[in-house]
C-alpha cells in the first residue's frame, strides 16, 4: 500500500487557466469592478457613521469650520445614504452583478448537467489531477468496477463508448454548487430591488419635478403646504406620530431632507392607554398601548394591544410602538409669588405644552409647560440604598416649565412634586438653570411636620413684610427704660434693614454691604453686631410663625429639634432665593397623567422581497461554501497492438481544488490501480 | 467466480452505518429535550417551542456529525443538572451560591466562568510550552483544558440562565444580552470551533495562536467583572425581548469566532513564512503545520463565519424590522455588520476567482478582525445608535 502511494505519482498541478477572452461587458461583469464596488461602499459606511448624519448645518460649521464644512457638503458627506455617489456606488453594483450572471448562467447551467464524458484522452491528461498505468484486467470488468466506485461515492455517472472501443466513465458529483454561484449574486440582485422598492426614490423624483417639498417651519397642520403632502396610495413609508391618550390620528410624519412631509393613512388610529412598567429596579420593564384601528372597509375597529418587539401587522402596514411623551397632562398649579407679603397663591389650571402668559408686579411672563414625568430613576444613594437595598431609587413626579420674560431671556425649571429624603429629612425639590447645557442647581424646601411647603411660605411672607416684622418686634420688645426714644427707634430701623437685605442677597448681601459702607477697622465688631442682630430678628419671626401655628404657646417655649433643623434648611433655602429667577414658586397642587404614544408606521411592500432574496442568499451561500463541483473520469482505451492490454486513464477535477481533491483523487486512484492489480502481479505505470 | 463478487465491497457497505452509539445519542438527547419540555414547557410559547424543538435536532445533528460533541454534551448536561439539583435542595434561593460548597467553588455561574477563564489562560501557556518541546503529552494536556475550561463555560451560561430566574422570575432571559455574557459566548463558541479544526486538521501546533485571542477575550472578562460589576444579573430591556435575539446573537458569534481563528491563523502563517524566508530549515517553521494547511483552513474557518454571519445579519434585519420599525436604517451598528459582511465578501471572491493565496491573504484576514472588532465593540464605545446594549 505504501509503495502504491509512491507509485501513483499523481500529477496534480495548479496550471493557471489562460484568461478568458474580453468580451462586451467584461468590465462591467468583472471581478475588478466587483470587489472596488464593494470597497468604496465599505468606506461610504464608514463615513456615515463616524460623521454624524443629518445634522444642522450651524453644528457642522463648528465642527469643522465653513471650509470644510462646505467641502463635506458638497460631497454629500453628511447624507451619504442619500448622496447621488453613494447611490450610483450601488445601481453598478447592481449592474455589475447583473452583468455577471447574465454572462456566466448559461455555462453554468450547462456545466451542471454535462458529464464531459466525451473529453478526449489528451484533455483528460491536461486535468489537474490524472494517472494512466497499463493493465490487462478486462474491459467490462474496470468499466462497472469505475461505476460502482463513483456511484458508491454518491457521484453520479455516464458511460460513453467510443468507436475505437474506448470506454470513459464520467462521475459527477456536488453541481448544487453552480447552484450557489446563481442564487447568492441572483439574491444580492433581488435584494437591492426590493430595497429600491422601499426606498425614497419616488419621491425624489417627484421633488425633482417639482410637486413635492418638504415643509421645513414648525407650523400647525392646516397651514402646511399642500406640496408637502402625501396621499394614502403612496407606494412605500416609513415614518411617526405621537397621539396622546384618548387622541387619534389619521397623518404620519415623514422626515425628508431638512423639513418633513406629511403622509396621509388610510385609516385612523386611536390611542386608548399607554402604559410603563417598571421593574423593581426602577427599569422599564415593557412600553404598551392600546390602540383601536378604525378604517372604512373593517365592519368592526381592531383592537389591539402593541408593545416594544410586537407590532401591529394590518394589510401591508405595520404600526410599532417606539417611543413614548407627555400627552398633555392636566395640572392644578398653585403660585407662590416669593417677594410678597402675602400668603395666598394664585392658582392656575392648565395642561403640559401649553403656554401661559402671567402678569406680576415684577413684570410680563410666558409660562412654557414643557413636560411632565411621572418617575425620575436615579442611582441611589448610599442611605437609600441601605434603606431599600435597591440600586435604583424614584424621587417621584417632576413638572418641566420655562419662565421665559419679556426680553425672551428664559429660566428653565425642575420641580418635584413629592418630598425626598436627605439626610433623614424632607425637602422639595426645585431645579433651575438657565442653559441648556448646564446641569439643574437644587434648592431644597424643607417640609414641615405635616409634610408641606405651607410653613415655608408663612415664613417667607413674614420675612417680606417688614412692617409687620417691625411690630411683632415692639409688641415683644417694648421700649426698656432705660432706651431713649431715639435710640429705640434706630435699634428698630436697624433690623428692619437688615431683614431687607437678608431677604434680598442673604447673609451673603449683609456681608458685602458691611464690607462696602462700614470702614474697615470697625468691620468685625460690626459684623459681629448685625449677625447676632439678623439672628435675632430671624429667630423671632420664626418664633412668632411657629406660635401661629399652635406648635408653641410662647416666644419662651422650647422648640423641638425637628424644628430647630428646619429653621436652618428654611434659611439656608431662603437665601439662596435670589439665584433662583423670578420670584415665583410653582407648586403642582394635583395633576392627571395624560401620556401620548409614539409610533411608527411603515408601508414596506419590498420587506417581503428582501426576505425572499436573504433566504436565497443564506441557501446560495452553503451551496457555494459546502457543495463542492467534483469530476472524475476512467478512460480505458485497448492497445490496438496487443490483446487484453489497455490503458487506463484516471482523472479528476474540482472547481475549488482544496487539499482534499487530492487526497479523495489519491484514494480513487489506489482503488483502482488494486483492483486491476489483484490479477497481475506487475502493473506498468505509465507517465 | 470473480465475476460475482467483485462488486461485493460496495454492495455491502452500507453507506452511512447507524451504530447503537448513534442510536444512544439520539435517545438521550430526546430524553433531554422531553425532560426539558415536562419541566418547563408550561412557560413556553410557540416560538419557544418551536426553538427547543430546533435546538434539538442541531444538537442530534452536531453530535452525529462530529463525535466529541457528544461527550460534550453529556457532561454539560451533567454538571448542569448537578448546579439546578443543588440550588433546588438549597430551596432555590440564589443565595445558595454562597452557601453550598458546589455552587459556590464550582459551579455556580460566576465559579463556573472563573474556572473557564484560569482554564483558557494556562491552556494559551501549555501550548506555547507543547509548540516548544514537541511533547505529545503537553499537547494532549492543552487540549484537555481547552475541553475543560469550555465545559465549564457552557455550564456557566446554563447555570446563569436559571440563576436570572432564580433572582427574579421577571429579570429571566437566556445569557446572550449583554456584553459580559456574549463575550463568554464568544470565547466558547471560539474554543470549541478551534478544537474541531485541531481535530480535523491536525493543526494543534496553532493552538497557542488561537488561545491568544481567547486569552485576550479573559482578560476582557475579568476587567469587566472587577472594574464594572458586568457580571451582576439584570433584567432586560423592552428592545432586547425578541425571539430573534435568541437566535441572532449566537449565529453572530458563530461568525465572530470563526474570524478571529481565521486572523490568528493568518498571524501563524505570516510568522512561519517570514521564519521560512529567514532559514528554510527553522525548527520552528519545522513545527508548525504546513503553508498548505494554514491557508486551507483560513479559507475553510472564513467561509463558516461568512455563512453564519450571512444568517446574523439576516436574522438581525428581520428583528429590526420588528423592533424599529424597519429591516435597514442603516444604525452604526447595521452598517458596521454590512462593512464586515463585504470585506469578507470581497476576500472570498479574490480567492476564488482570482486564486490569491497565501501572505496577502493572511494580512488580510488579520485586518478583518480588526474591522469585525471594531464592529463587535469599537460602535458601542465610540458611536452612538439605536443598538442600546452592552456600553461600556
Ligand atoms: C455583494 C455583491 C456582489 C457582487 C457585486 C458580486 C460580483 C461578482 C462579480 C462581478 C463576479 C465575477 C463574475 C465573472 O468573473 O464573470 C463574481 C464572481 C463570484 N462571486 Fe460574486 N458578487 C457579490 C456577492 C457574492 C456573494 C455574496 C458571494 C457568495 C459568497 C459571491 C460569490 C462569487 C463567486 C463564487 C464567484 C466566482 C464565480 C466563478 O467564476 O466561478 N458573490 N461576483
Amino acid at each position: 500500500m505504501t509503495d502504491l502511494k509512491t507509485q501513483i505519482n499523481s500529477q496534480s498541478s495548479n496550471k493557471k487557466v489562460s484568461p478568458p477572452v474580453k468580451k462586451p461587458g467584461s468590465f462591467l461583469g468583472s471581478m475588478n469592478l466587483a470587489v472596488t464596488l464593494l470597497v468604496m461602499l465599505s468606506i461610504a459606511s464608514v463615513i456615515g457613521t463616524v460623521l454624524k448624519q443629518g445634522q444642522a448645518p450651524q453644528d457642522y460649521i463648528v465642527q469643522f469650520g465653513p471650509f470644510w464644512a462646505d467641502v463635506f457638503n458638497v460631497l454629500g458627506l453628511f447624507n451619504v445614504y442619500g448622496a447621488m455617489w453613494f447611490v450610483l456606488v450601488l445601481i453598478f453594483l447592481l449592474i455589475s452583478t447583473s452583468v455577471c450572471v447574465y454572462r456566466n448562467a448559461p455555462t453554468f447551467i450547462k456545466d451542471m448537467k454535462q458529464f464531459s464524458e466525451k473529453l478526449s484522452h489528451t484533455a483528460l491528461k491536461h486535468q489537474p489531477n490524472h494517472i494512466s498505468f497499463v493493465t490487462q484486467m478486462p474491459l467490462e470488468k474496470q468499466q462497472n468496477y469505475a461505476s460502482a466506485l463513483l456511484q458508491h461515492n454518491g457521484y453520479k455517472t455516464k458511460t460513453y463508448r467510443r468507436e475505437d472501443g474506448s470506454v470513459t466513465v464520467a462521475g459527477l458529483k456536488g453541481s448544487w454548487n453552480r447552484l450557489g454561484y446563481l442564487f447568492t449574486h441572483i439574491s444580492i440582485i433581488i435584494i437591492c430591488l426590493g430595497a429600491l422598492l422601499d426606498s425614497n426614490l419616488l419621491l425624489k423624483y417627484r421633488e425633482l419635478t417639482g410637486n413635492l417639498q418638504a415643509e421645513t417651519r414648525a407650523v400647525s397642520l392646516d397651514e402646511i403646504d399642500q406640496k408637502s403632502w402625501l396621499s394614502a396610495d403612496n407606494l412605500s413609508f416609513r415614518g411617526s406620530i405621537n397621539i396622546p391618550e384618548g387622541g387619534d390620528a389619521d397623518i404620519l410624519f415623514l422626515p425628508y431632507e431638512e423639513g418633513f412631509l406629511v403622509q396621509q393613512l388610510p385609516f385612523k388610529i386611536v390611542n386608548k392607554n399607554f402604559r410603563v412598567e417598571y421593574y423593581d429596579t426602577g427599569m422599564p420593564k415593557s412600553f404598551e398601548s392600546d390602540l383601536i384601528l378604525i378604517a372604512p372597509e373593517l365592519d368592526k375597529p381592531i383592537e389591539a394591544t402593541i408593545a416594544v418587539n410586537h407590532p401591529l401587522y394590518y394589510k401591508n402596514y405595520a404600526i410599532y410602538q417606539s417611543s413614548f411623551g407627555d400627552g398633555g397632562t392636566e395640572l392644578q398649579l398653585k403660585i407662590h409669588a416669593l417677594k410678597s407679603p402675602r400668603t395666598t397663591p394664585l392658582k392656575l389650571e392648565t395642561t403640559i405644552n401649553r403656554v401661559e402668559p402671567l402678569k406680576t408686579p415684577d413684570g410680563k411672563f410666558n409660562i412654557e409647560l414643557n413636560d411632565f414625568k411621572m418617575h425620575n430613576i436615579v442611582p441611589a444613594t448610599e442611605e437609600q440604598m441601605a434603606q431599600t437595598g435597591k440600586k435604583m431609587h424614584n424621587n417621584g413626579p417632576t413638572i418641566i416649565f420655562k419662565v421665559r420674560n419679556e426680553q425672551g431671556k428664559a429660566w428653565e425649571y425642575e420641580n418635584y412634586i413629592v418630598p425626598s429624603m436627605q439626610e433623614g429629612r424632607l425637602f422639595y425639590m426645585t431645579g433651575v438653570r438657565t442653559l441648556n447645557s448646564e446641569p439643574f442647581r437644587y434648592m431644597f424646601i424643607p417640609a414641615d411636620e405635616k409634610r408641606s411647603k405651607e410653613r415655608f411660605f408663612q415664613f417667607l411672607a413674614l420675612l417680606n413684610n417688614p412692617v409687620e416684622s417691625v411690630e411683632i418686634f415692639s409688641r415683644l420688645y417694648p421700649k426698656g427704660e432705660n432706651t431713649t426714644d431715639e435710640s429705640y427707634q434706630l435699634q428698630q430701623n436697624l433690623l428692619k434693614q437688615l431683614l431687607i437685605l437678608f431677604r434680598a442677597k442673604g447673609y451673603e448681601g449683609i456681608k458685602h454691604f458691611i464690607e462696602s459702607s462700614i470702614p474697615s477697622e470697625d468691620q468685625e465688631k460690626v459684623t459681629q453686631y448685625y449677625f447676632q442682630q439678623v439672628s435675632f430678628a430671624l429667630q423671632t419671626l420664626y418664633l412668632e410663625v411657629l406660635k401661629r401655628e399652635g406648635v408653641i404657646s410662647g416666644h419662651d417655649n422650647d422648640i423641638s429639634d425637628f424644628n430647630k433643623r428646619w429653621f436652618e434648611d428654611a434659611l439656608r433655602a431662603i437665601s439662596s432665593l435670589s439665584q433662583y429667577g423670578p420670584p415665583m414658586y410653582f407648586e403642582v397642587e394635583n395633576f392627571t397623567q395624560i401620556q401620548s404614544t409614539g409610533l411608527q408606521i411603515t408601508k414596506s411592500p419590498g420587506k417581503n422581497i428582501v426576505y425572499f432574496g436573504s433566504a436565497m442568499l443564506i441557501i446560495g451561500v452553503f451551496f457555494l461554501f459546502y457543495v463542492r463541483q467534483r469530476r472524475v473520469w476512467v478512460h480505458i482505451k485497448p492497445n490496438d497492438k496487443k490483446a487484453n492490454n489497455y490503458e487506463t486513464t484516471v482523472a479528476a477535477k474540482d472547481n475549488k481544488n482544496l487539499p482534499e481533491t487530492k487526497k479523495e483523487f489519491d484514494t480513487f486512484a489506489n482503488k483502482i490501480l488494486m483492483f486491476n492489480q489483484q490479477t497481475f502481479d506487475k502493473p506498468a505505470t505509465l507517465d | 467466480m470473480q465475476q460475482e463478487t467483485y462488486l461485493d465491497e460496495f454492495k455491502n457497505a452500507d453507506k452511512n452505518a447507524f451504530t447503537l452509539r448513534d442510536a444512544t445519542w439520539i435517545a438521550f438527547v430526546l430524553f433531554g429535550t422531553l425532560y426539558a419540555w415536562i419541566q418547563y414547557g408550561s412557560l413556553m410559547d410557540g416560538y419557544e417551542i418551536g426553538i427547543l424543538i430546533g435546538t434539538s435536532l442541531t444538537v442530534i445533528w452536531l453530535g452525529r456529525f462530529w463525535k466529541s460533541m457528544q461527550g460534550f454534551t453529556v457532561l454539560v448536561s451533567l454538571v448542569t443538572m448537578l448546579a439546578l439539583w443543588t440550588y433546588h435542595a438549597h430551596g432555590n434561593l440564589i443565595t445558595a451560591n454562597e452557601e453550598a460548597f458546589f455552587l459556590r467553588f464550582l459551579i455556580s455561574s460566576q465559579s463556573a466562568i472563573m474556572w473557564m477563564n484560569a482554564l483558557f489562560v494556562l491552556a494559551t501557556f501549555t501550548y506555547f510550552l507543547a509548540l516548544y518541546n514537541k511533547s505529545s503529552f503537553t499537547y494532549k494536556t492543552a487540549r484537555s483544558m481547552v475541553w475543560a475550561a469550555s465545559v465549564f463555560g457552557t455550564v456557566g451560561m446554563m447555570v446563569r440562565w436559571r440563576e436570572s430566574y432564580l433572582i427574579n422570575p421577571e429579570y429571566g432571559h437566556i445569557p446572550v444580552s449583554t456584553l459580559y455574557e456574549v463575550f463568554i459566548l464568544f470565547v466558547v463558541m471560539t474554543a470549541i470551533m478551534y478544537l474541531y479544526y485541531e481535530q480535523r486538521y491536525k493543526t494543534r501546533a496553532l493552538g497557542g495562536f488561537v488561545m491568544l485571542i481567547i486569552s485576550a477575550a479573559v482578560g476582557f472578562i475579568l476587567w469587566y467583572t472587577f472594574g464594572k460589576d458586568a457580571h451582576v444579573i439584570q433584567p432586560l430591556v423592552p428592545a432586547l425581548k425578541s425571539y430573534w435575539m435568541k437566535i441572532h446573537v449566537p449565529a453572530n458569534f458563530v461568525g465572530y469566532g470563526a474570524f478571529s481563528i481565521a486572523a490568528m491563523i493568518g498571524i501563524a502563517y505570516l510568522v512561519t513564512e517570514k521564519t521560512l524566508k529567514k532559514n528554510p530549515n527553522s525548527a520552528f517553521a519545522n513545527r508548525m503545520p504546513s503553508l498548505e494547511v494554514m491557508d486551507d483552513v483560513m479559507y475553510k474557518t472564513i467561509s463558516l463565519g461568512f455563512a453564519f454571519f450571512t444568517i446574523a445579519t439576516v436574522l438581525g434585519a428581520m428583528w429590526a424590522a420588528e423592533a424599529w420599525g424597519g429591516y435597514w436604517s442603516w444604525d452604526p451598528k447595521e452598517t458596521w455588520a454590512l462593512i464586515v459582511w463585504l470585506n469578507y465578501a470581497a476576500w472570498l471572491h479574490i480567492r476564488m476567482s482570482k486564486g490569491w493565496r497565501g501572505t496577502p491573504m493572511a494580512w488580510w484576514a488579520f485586518i478583518g478582525l480588526l474591522i469585525t472588532t471594531f464592529a463587535f465593540l469599537g460602535v458601542n464605545m465610540f458611536l452612538s445608535g439605536l443598538h442600546s446594549y452592552g456600553e461600556l
